[in-house]
């Protein structure tokens, strides 16, 4: 829990500063867009997560989110080179795809003994290329078609805003199920048992390979749900979609307190990594300091957007680095105590033996 | 098990071994290494498949074509190396795998939820039975080796096992807690079930065992009962030639001038420094329990784990080891203690292991002589007997004993002056055994000192010229040759003056 409270603090903390700093950070436009965001990566961030949590990785859920999409355009845009179908035809095909790449990725990793890394970098490629040969190096617009509203629509309407967007139902949905799933059933034990200790959870009779095969189908399926509201807020597909959110989801789940040895981390500290992830991508737009220049004109600075990068990578090296430093201490202090109980323990033997 | 038998790739591990065993029996398994005991309770326990051969479990035959098939028999294998997963608490692994009641249906059974509050009862009770005073929702990563032993144990009875086959159980065990095995190994054995005992520590052996079976090169070569058991007995089928407990060699031990002086020495843990010197020539053993601190203080004198106080010499000069490569460039080596995780790297060929230390010889401007390295690995190969293909074949493949000479290989290509052999023998059978002896007792006439740890009180009493008690990371006394006794050492080892020892 330590990860989660500390992230949780500062992540309230930056809200606060940001609120402070400019008030429409809580502005009902920009806090919408942001839950919606928020809600996009916790959505994929969660699949990801589950296979992490077992000790493996999967790097192709971002070529994943670009293929749904792809194929939604592909199969049920109005517009040319669409083919008109009906949007649900679309999802479906998009869906399957989705669980079928998470299929084949999880049996070559199980039955192959191939390497997780290796083969999702491939399926990272493959599926990219895939989508690049579907869009013939352009685009495919969704325009006209009805899956738009399912990003900018939503639930309890607030003027012209629905206070709360669609792919956020479907992300407090994902956070119901995910988290029985892994706090509360067998197959949670299981994912956390294989992370933590392969060979004992082989010992122990778990159908290892079963259970991290379906890691893989949950991460490459939540990747396609989440691929279906990227299209839906896009709307313009292109090979473009979807790039690098692999490492967007890795980073939520790490500063969200999952460990890539595996066998740990929580649905909760991923929902508030994705959420941490996406603040702060918002915040380096939001935030603004008013000074008077020496000319006496009052101005207003802000952060230079190019810094995007520089201020995330450095946000996820601090946690690592904080985290293991209290870590380090923590140990030494324990060394210490043990030794002085050692001590402690060995001074009444030789009192004793004097006495006698 | 009838007849069982069983082919690796190029090799004939077992065939044709049966074994039987009764309800509330302990069934000693022994044999050296390699002599298929492992691959044996492998089968039993359903890890790997016989290729020949029958098992039957009360008198019925019985398919076992995994591990869980092997627990329905009611047949839990306890492992070497300890199998939990460190990242739950003591509950979640003593039902891994078993989380719910025979009679829920298999379909959906993995998204049913896990009944936690039954299974920390139930895990409380298991531990009531093993002895253990600790919470169910103790994390193990919390947990000493003995009290995961002992989760293990639970583990299985939590299984409700029938037949529980231990291999080595007290090999990462102190003394108490060994002795805490044997109450609930006996405490078991009344209730009815049976044991398989695997362990190289015939003392153990001869105290538990009902009956003793045992191996040789894949084949089942004898039976012993209780009665007629004994060290020589059980050596002698192991082996099938009468060693006549003597493969100790002679020697003429000559103590030449202090090489290594050790002063006030402190390491982490300790309540005081240590001092002692080893002499040219010598083989100077440690003695003491499990956790008295003698590892820690051979890792502390070859940089491993830096001191936090004291001086070292060597050879009249000041030495400071703050990291391994300093202790390595004054010729001073460590052959650990657990060699698969820091003597050696498994996945590498030997001549690959036995260059590694000393690389920077075997380059010239970075050029890799491949030639020079195959010379010296021959020459190691020849000198110390070790057994293997070729020297690319990967030190994975070896067995215990060609291991540990791989290791020595390596430092004895470089000349040692000060070698610190920490449990030399471990898991290593009678054989080599006996030839690692042989290349000490070399090593320390051409003028090496040896500082030998060894938790082996025969080895300690054979090999020693010398030997150093420990007790709780300090030096409890300290025995010449003429002095050494097992009852001595015990006293010592077990935390007694030497004074009142000698009054005694």
């Amino acid at each position: 829990m330590r990860r989660e409270i500390g992230i949780g603090v500062a992540l309230s903390v930056l809200c606060l500063g940001l609120w402070v700093s400019n008030s429409d950070f809580l502005g009902p436009s920009n806090a919408i867009n942001t839950l919606r965001q928020i809600s996009m990566l916790g959505i994929f961030a969660i699949g990801i997560s589950f296979v992490i949590i077992t000790g493996g990785i999967d790097l192709s859920i971002g070529s994943v989110i670009g293929l749904t999409g792809v194929l939604i355009a592909k199969m049920s845009s109005p517009n040319a080179p669409g083919l008109g179908y009906p949007l649900w035809v679309g999802i479906l095909v998009g869906l399957a795809a989705a669980l079928a790449i998470g299929l084949a990725q999880g049996l070559l990793i199980t039955r192959l003994r191939l390497q997780p890394f290796i083969v999702t970098l491939g399926g990272m490629l493959l599926i990219r290329g895939l989508s690049q040969t579907i869009v013939e190096g352009g685009t495919i617009s969704l325009g006209g078609s009805p899956l738009l509203g399912l990003a900018n629509g939503g639930v309890l309407q607030l003027g012209t805003d629905a206070l709360i967007p669609y792919p956020m139902l479907i992300f407090l949905g994902t956070i119901g199920i995910a988290t029985y799933v892994l706090h509360f059933t067998v197959f949670g034990r299981y994912l956390y048992a294989i992370g933590g200790n392969r060979e004992a959870a082989e010992y122990s009779g778990i159908a290892v390979q079963r259970v991290e095969t379906i890691s893989y189908v949950i991460s490459a399926g939540l990747g396609g749900v989440a691929g279906v509201c990227y299209a839906a807020y896009i709307g313009q597909m292109s090979q473009q979609v979807g790039i690098a959110y692999e490492m967007y989801a890795i980073a939520a789940a790490v500063l969200g307190g999952c460990s890539l040895r595996g066998g740990e981390g929580t649905i909760l500290g991923i929902v508030i990594g994705s959420a941490m992830m996406r603040v702060i991508d918002n915040g380096i737009n939001m935030f603004q300091l008013p000074f008077v220049d020496p000319d006496g004109i009052p101005r207003i600075w802000r952060l230079n957007p190019n810094w995007t990068f520089i201020i995330i990578g450095a946000v996820i090296l601090l946690a690592v680095i904080l985290d293991q430093v209290v870590h380090m201490v923590q140990s030494k202090r324990r060394l210490r105590r043990a030794a002085s109980a050692a001590a402690a323990s060995a001074s009444p033997p030789a009192a004793e033996a004097k006495a006698g | 098990m009838r007849s069982i038998s069983k082919r690796f790739v190029g090799v004939l591990a077992l065939e044709g071994v049966s074994l039987e065993l009764r309800a509330g029996e302990v069934l000693a398994l022994m044999g050296e290494n390699g002599a298929g005991k492992s691959t044996l309770m492998k089968i039993l326990s359903g890890v790997h498949a016989p290729d020949a051969g029958e098992i039957a479990v009360d008198g019925r035959p019985a398919a076992i074509d995994g591990v869980s098939a092997a627990h329905r028999l009611g047949i839990a294998l306890i492992h070497q190396e300890l199998l939990l997963a460190p990242n739950l608490d003591i509950a979640s692994n003593l039902f891994l795998g078993n989380e719910l009641p025979a009679s829920t249906p298999a379909r959906g059974r993995l998204l049913r939820p896990v009944p936690r509050a039954r299974l920390f009862t139930q895990a409380t009770r298991l531990l009531a039975r093993v002895g253990l005073d600790l919470s169910a929702s103790t994390p193990v990563s919390r947990l000493t080796a003995g009290q995961m032993q002992l989760c293990e144990i639970a583990k299985a009875l939590g299984q409700n096992a029938r037949i529980l086959v231990m291999d080595e159980p007290t090999s990462s065990l102190t003394a108490g807690e060994s002795e805490k095995l044997f109450a609930i190994i006996r405490q078991l054995k009344s209730e009815g079930i049976g044991i398989i005992y695997i362990s190289h520590r015939m003392d153990e052996v001869l105290d538990l065992a009902d009956r003793i079976t045992v191996l040789r090169d894949g084949r089942h070569v004898g039976d012993l009962a209780r009665a007629e058991a004994s060290h020589d007995a059980i050596v002698r089928l192991m082996v099938g030639r009468q060693l006549s407990g003597q493969y100790f060699p002679e020697r003429q031990p000559t103590r030449g001038e202090a090489v290594l002086e050790v002063r006030e020495l402190r390491v982490e843990g300790a309540p005081e420094g240590v001092s002692f010197v080893a002499h040219r020539g010598e083989i100077l053993g440690f003695a003491g329990l499990v956790g008295s601190g003698r590892t820690e203080l051979m890792q502390a004198i070859f940089g491993a784990t830096p001191a936090l106080a004291g001086t070292l010499q060597l050879g009249g000069e000041a030495f400071r080891p703050l990291a391994p490569r300093a202790a390595i460039d004054r010729g001073v080596y460590l052959a650990p203690e657990d060699r698969k995780r820091h003597g050696l790297v498994l996945p590498m060929s030997i001549a690959r292991n036995v260059s590694l230390p000393n690389i920077g010889s075997y380059a010239r401007l970075g050029w890799l002589h491949r030639s020079e390295e195959q010379r010296v690995t021959a020459l190691e190969m020849k000198r110390l007997n070790i057994k293997a293909k070729d020297q690319a074949t990967r030190v994975l493949n070896l067995s215990g004993g060609n291991q540990q000479k791989v290791v020595l290989g390596k430092w004895l290509a470089m000349s040692p002056r000060v070698l610190i052999l920490d449990e030399p023998t471990r898991g290593i059978d009678v054989g080599a055994k006996a030839e690692i002896y042989r290349h000490m007792a070399a090593l320390a006439e051409q003028g090496v000192c040896i500082l030998m740890v060894s938790s082996d009180m025969e080895e300690i009493l054979g090999m020693s010229d010398r030997v150093i008690v420990m007790h709780e990371r300090r030096i409890q006394g300290e025995l010449e040759r003429s002095e050494l006794s097992q009852h001595r050492l015990a006293q010592l080892m077990t935390g007694q003056r030497p004074s009142e020892g000698a009054a005694a």
